[in-house]
């Protein structure tokens, strides 16, 4: 299948700055978007794209296309950058601006059904109970934690903790069908 | 709520998945993190769970983002500062020189703290090279041991986990200062022999001499 950005990591990883540029260029809307999202601070999600394309450089070499699409290599680093960050971060930390941040999931659920892979992904997700499926979906989009995810379903963690396992193992069975 | 066990290979998944989806904390996250270095089977389940969850990456938002390839490469591409500083003298006019020495005069009145960030050396120590980080440059000074010999150089590189080397500069008579920050844990530091000028390919070419691992 046609992966330009695919194309510009292998460039990168034989030490090609042009390439890099491009990658930059291509690519960087996308991953700070993500930041954006999931740190939810400007400042900090700019400081973060630095280290995420400082990464990307240094480890081009490890890409294989074989094993997915250019695109979500280069999320994959920059969703465990950010997770990392929102982990250092003490403790409490306020809610604030999540729940807009939540609204914004049912538009791009819409989004998600143009694309046929997407499309199992939301037929998948279908098939969790809703709360289930929101937690998922949440965790993976706005980075919470399963001290955030306990405290907003108002479980206890390890309930929390038992139900998202049972959850993530049939949505790969479903995903994987 | 009772807790159905979850089989051996059902826990690994699950926890394969915790991780890619982020939910762990800091502690569990570092304690997966070095399960997937040493255990290939278990990080080709965290990379089919990336390969699973992407499809939910429709769901970011793009968002613009400033122009930081400028500071992003300065990082990855280093620059000898000696030979900057070198450039902006022959660029200063008279009447600015004032402000430079002003400038100068702040500097000292603040120091930045040398801050050791590795030692490399041969097991017997008759060649050394002592790493700091000092107001945001590495400076590199040979604590022991001579130059390479005419006609070659000592080469200095930073390697990343499992990445190639980036060279950050030559080791000659002078300490090298470097515009770098302070390389994390895991990271390598190597010095190689090359050719006098530095390596041709951009990649070490002769025998690598020392290395050290940050944080070993």
């Amino acid at each position: 299948m046609d992966d330009p950005v695919a194309d510009l990591i292998t460039k990168c990883a034989a030490g090609d700055r042009a390439a890099f540029r491009t990658l930059y260029r291509v690519s960087s809307a996308k991953l700070m978007g993500v930041l954006l999202r999931m740190l939810r601070e400007r400042a900090e999600a700019e400081d973060a794209l630095q280290e995420v394309y400082t990464r990307v450089w240094l480890r081009a070499g490890r890409y294989d296309p074989a094993k997915g699409r250019g695109m979500s290599w280069l999320i994959a680093i920059t969703r465990n950058l950010a997770i990392d960050r929102l982990r250092a971060r003490p403790e409490a930390h306020s809610d604030d601006g999540l729940d807009s941040v939540q609204d914004a999931t049912p538009r791009a659920e819409t989004r998600l059904v143009a694309q046929s892979e997407a499309r199992r992904m939301a037929d998948c997700f279908g098939t969790l109970d809703p709360d289930k499926a929101e937690a998922v979906r949440g965790a993976y989009l706005n980075g919470l934690s399963y001290l955030d995810l306990a405290a907003r379903h108002a479980v206890p963690l390890n309930t929390m903790r038992t139900w998202l396992r049972r959850s993530l193992l049939k949505l790969k069975e479903c995903l994987d069908a | 709520m009772t807790d159905t066990a979850f089989t051996p290979r059902e826990a690994e998944d699950a926890l394969a998945a915790e991780y890619v989806l982020g939910v762990l904390d800091a502690a569990e996250r570092a304690e997966v993190e070095a399960r997937i270095r040493r255990d290939p089977a278990f990080a080709a389940r965290v990379a089919e769970w990336e390969g699973r969850l992407s499809g939910l990456n429709d769901g970011f938002a793009e968002a613009p983002a400033p122009n930081l390839l400028p500071k992003i490469e300065a990082r990855l591409f280093p620059k000898p500062v000696a030979a900057r500083r070198f450039g902006l003298f022959g660029w200063l006019s008279g009447a600015a020189v004032a402000t430079a020495l002003s400038l100068v005069t702040v500097a000292i009145l603040a120091p930045p703290r040398p801050m050791p960030v590795a030692t490399l050396a041969t097991a017997d120590n008759r060649l050394a090279y002592r790493v700091t980080h000092f107001g945001g440059s590495l400076q590199v000074n040979r604590v022991a041991g001579v130059p390479a010999v005419p006609g070659q150089v000592h080469e200095l590189w930073v390697i990343a986990p499992g990445a190639a080397p980036v060279s950050l500069g030559l080791l000659q008579d002078r300490p090298l200062v470097v515009s770098y920050p302070v390389p994390p844990a895991g990271f390598v530091l190597a010095v190689s022999i090359e050719p006098e000028g530095g390596s041709p390919t951009g990649a070490p070419t002769g025998p690598v001499i020392l290395t050290a691992e940050i944080g070993a």
